[in-house]
């Protein structure tokens, strides 16, 4: 009996049963506010097609933030690789498969560069990132000299738009859950992600192990790049063309995401289980601020403090974790049957 | 004026574990009180409840008669407690000065009094001896010295209550000395001086009272005039240890030449020669700032060399980094466990594998039941206490935490040939010490080449085959364990 009830509070005290209950409160509200349109299937379909975009760039952040850096120029980059396969694709006759990789390619010299301003000249990854948002919108418009560029290239418009089971679950939504266990189990099972919590947890003493966290770090920017440009991408196929604005103004949403699911700032904690509820209670935000009809103009604003929002969080709970003696003042009955 | 402070029935809780169990005692104003017991006996809890940094579940403190009712550090502050943690809470990047002022500086109108600042630090620095630049930023000096201005921010406060926790574990004998004065002044002026060490020698030269802890309840209290060393371990480990080094089994079969270093100079060292042998153990003495763990950083490749040869087995090596120095067979236990030895945010679990990830690998995966065993082994071997390897380090006590970052290093998975221990008996109680001798010993009879760096004079004299002094980043001189006597030893450590 006691254990069951000892069990039942790790439970309830658990970050991700928080989320939860996060998730459903936000749920409930929009669903009262948007007159039940919220869960209606074909709402939450469309919750689901655009969850790719934000979903790549969310294992991006978590993995950076977990080492301890950050990565500000995800959307910039996205949005030039997406330009970049657009024109390729449409003015230059390229396959979709090798304009693919040139893309990403380009994408990861900017994450090689974001990794080596930050290694080697030892610029703060927020300088160096945001320098390199610049830098990469500059790129963009010189693929395209500030116009926009339609696309319509069928495999790809499909992955980004199909569905299957009677059109129910969208492709795009498997993909990004298959990246989202793969990224997990390399997070949590193998020898390099345990490294990426140790670097990001203690620096100098891991270096003193024998880890190699520059290496880890060119790897997580890179890849951070990398899966900028698939968001990027994927995004242009959705909407069938390249704007100059692509997913710029979605800069911050991984990143939002992530510290929504408990992904500290200060590097060291958290998870990727975590972070797609986080995505999840995003999405589900996002999408509520269009069913409510928030005017456009407010969601860069409204964004902003959702980011300043999770920001708090994560500084109360990283305090309640280093006070966690005094807060566990009452609860000695529990604890001695731990 | 009737000062003390008094303890009264304080019981304190963590998951899977009682730290403190219904303990009550008195200490005395103008009597320094030392607070004993084996690692993990609740010593530093009992501190951070007079903080105000943990509640108490159950019981009071009772200062000149009346209740305390603070509930923070601020609080105990404004009482006049004062409490010295064992790990350092000071900011690297500010300066000595700001860190020591650091709850109030001098203001002048909004901004810093920077003059006021140095000259009231400078008197400070001057009156515990140190010869270090008030501006210099924290981060850069040693952990000794480190530990020195930690203590100075408390002494600054001029509190009535003031208590130690492992003041001098950092520190060798000329700070000791200098601490001890300034420790004698605040007894004089009738404070109440609560003070904890693992140094046995030290507990019979300052302190008048001494309480014994053990799992968290209270054994004892003694007077210390008429209390013998014996007695009191007796009291805190609960048996009889008999002579630590005369009961050491050693290895008696020293080998071939396992670590040699030719002409080696860095920024820190300077003209390095030396030969350890497979088998051997090569104490390390020395003051603070003589360059050992420089010494230990630049053979492990964690600081970069300017010149000179490092061989190791006959062959010569290249480190590029603490990565290429471990997959050579070389271990670097390191001194400031808080910043270069452990990951305190992570399990026991993950600390102890975090340098033989490769060896605990099955297939591509990490495998559970073989880090599990490896900690498991690294738990029962120094006798860490722990509910559970999965508890994050920064839980542990002291002493505990000290034993992970010797488990890591000395874990069946390494294949280590140069173990060099920075300190490692740093923090740890006098039973466990005797164990981790053995366990060192028993390293050397397995033929690795043992460095062993402490500042604990007798240790290094009784334990090491070899020693070899160091001052001012030089070598003065190298003496067997037959020549050497503590004169010896700290006439060559003052050379110059
Ligand atoms: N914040 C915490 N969370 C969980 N357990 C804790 C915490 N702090 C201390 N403990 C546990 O309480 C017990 C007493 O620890 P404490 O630090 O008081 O020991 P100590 O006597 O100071 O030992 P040492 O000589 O090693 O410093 C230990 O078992 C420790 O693991
Ligand atoms: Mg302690």
């Amino acid at each position: 009996m006691a254990d069951i009830l000892g069990g039942m509070i790790k439970i309830v005290k658990s970050k991700m049963f928080a989320l939860i209950v996060l998730l459903a409160i936000l749920s409930t509200i929009v669903q009262i506010g948007s007159n039940g349109i919220f869960l209606h299937p074909i709402n939450i379909r469309t919750i689901l097609d655009m969850m790719i975009i934000t979903g790549m760039m969310t294992i991006g952040a978590t993995l950076l933030l977990i080492a301890g850096a950050l990565d500000l120029s995800v959307g910039t980059v996205g949005t030039m690789a997406g330009m970049m396969f657009a024109v390729l694709l449409r003015y230059h006759h390229f396959h979709w498969a090798v304009a693919l990789i040139l893309c990403l390619a380009l994408a990861a010299v900017f994450g090689l560069i974001n990794a080596t301003l930050v290694n080697f000249a030892k610029f703060p990854a927020f300088i160096a990132t945001l320098g390199m948002a610049s830098v990469a919108e500059g790129v963009s418009f010189l693929f395209s000299g500030g116009a926009n560029v339609s696309l319509s290239d069928p495999f790809m418009r499909n992955l980004a738009t199909g569905r299957f089971m009677n059109n129910t679950i969208p492709f795009s939504i498997i993909i990004l859950l298959v990246f989202f266990i793969v990224y997990g189990i390399i997070l949590s099972k193998t020898k390099f992600g345990r490294q990426i919590y140790l670097v990001g947890s203690n620096p100098t003493a891991s270096r003193l192990v024998g880890i190699n966290s520059r290496r880890i770090s060119y790897i997580l920017f890179i890849n951070s790049s990398v899966l900028g440009a698939f968001a990027g991408i994927m995004f242009n196929s959705r909407v069938a063309a390249a704007t100059t604005l692509g997913i710029t103004d979605r800069q911050f949403f991984g990143l939002i995401a992530a510290i929504l699911g408990g992904v500290s700032f200060g590097g060291g904690t958290g998870g990727l289980g975590g972070a797609f509820v986080g995505l999840l209670i995003f999405s589900a935000f996002a999408n509520g601020m269009f069913l409510l009809r928030v005017d456009s103009f407010w969601n860069q604003a409204i964004f902003g403090m959702l980011l300043l929002v999770s920001l708090a969080f994560d500084y109360m709970r990283s305090r309640a974790t280093y006070r966690s003696p005094r807060a566990k003042r009452k609860s000695k009955k529990t604890t001695t049957t731990a | 004026m009737p000062n003390y402070v008094e303890f009264n029935k304080i019981s304190k809780g963590f998951p899977g574990v009682q730290a403190l169990d219904d303990v009550s005692f008195r200490v005395q104003g103008g009597r320094i009180c030392a607070l004993m017991g084996e690692n993990g006996a609740g010593k530093s809890t009992m501190l951070k409840i007079l903080s105000g940094d943990y509640q108490a579940d159950e019981g009071t403190i009772i200062i000149d008669g009346m209740p305390a009712s603070y509930h923070s550090p601020h609080g105990a502050l404004k009482a006049s407690i004062s409490v010295i943690y064992q790990e350092r809470q000071l900011v690297p990047g500010l300066s000595v000065m700001e860190n020591i002022f650091i709850e109030d500086l001098p203001k002048k109108g909004i901004r810093i009094d920077k003059a006021a600042l140095r000259k009231m630090t400078q008197h400070i620095l001057d009156e515990f001896e140190l010869d270090v630049n008030p501006s210099e930023p924290v981060g850069r000096l040693s952990v000794a010295h480190q530990q020195m201005i930690e203590i100075m921010k408390a002494y600054r406060r001029d509190s009535e209550i003031i208590a130690f926790d492992e003041p001098t574990a950092p520190l060798s004998e000329s700070e000791i000395n200098t601490l001890f004065k300034v420790i004698r002044r605040l007894k004089e002026a009738g404070k109440v001086i609560i003070y904890v060490s693992h140094r046995m020698s030290e507990i019979f030269q300052i302190s008048d009272d001494i309480v014994v802890l053990k799992d968290g309840k209270l054994v004892c209290e003694l007077n210390a005039d008429e209390t013998t060393e014996q007695e009191l371990i007796t009291a805190m480990v609960g048996r009889d240890i008999g002579d630590t080094y005369a009961e050491l089994c050693r290895n008696e079969n020293i080998g071939e030449v396992m670590l040699e270093v030719r002409n080696l100079e860095t920024d820190d060292v300077h003209d390095i020669n030396l030969e350890v042998r497979a088998g051997e153990i090569v104490g390390f003495a020395g003051l603070i700032g003589a360059g050992r763990t420089e010494l230990a950083r630049a053979i492990f490749a964690a600081d970069p060399i300017s010149s000179g040869e490092i061989f190791l087995n006959g062959q010569k090596v290249n480190f590029k980094s603490p990565k290429d120095a471990i997959a050579a067979g070389m271990a670097l236990c390191p001194e400031d466990r808080k910043e270069q030895g452990l990951v305190l945010d992570r399990t026991i679990n993950n600390n102890i594998t975090s340098a033989v990830l490769e060896k605990v690998k099955t297939g591509l995966f990490l495998d559970k039941k073989k880090e599990r065993k490896l900690s498991h082994a690294a738990v029962e071997k120094y006798s860490i206490k722990t509910p559970s390897i999965e508890k994050k380090v920064v839980e542990l006590s002291g002493g505990n935490q000290q034993k992970v970052i010797l488990g890591r290093w000395t874990s069946e998975a390494m294949v280590t040939k140069v173990l060099i221990l920075d300190e490692p008996t740093k923090g740890i109680d006098v039973g466990a010490k005797a164990e981790i001798y053995q366990a060192i010993c028993d390293f050397a009879k397995a033929g690795l080449a043992v460095i062993f760096i402490s500042s604990e004079l007798t240790e290094v004299i009784n334990l090491a085959d070899r020693i070899i002094v160091m001052a001012q980043g030089r070598i003065t001189g190298s003496l067997s364990r037959q020549e050497a006597t503590e004169e010896k030893v700290l006439k060559l450590a003052m050379h110059h």
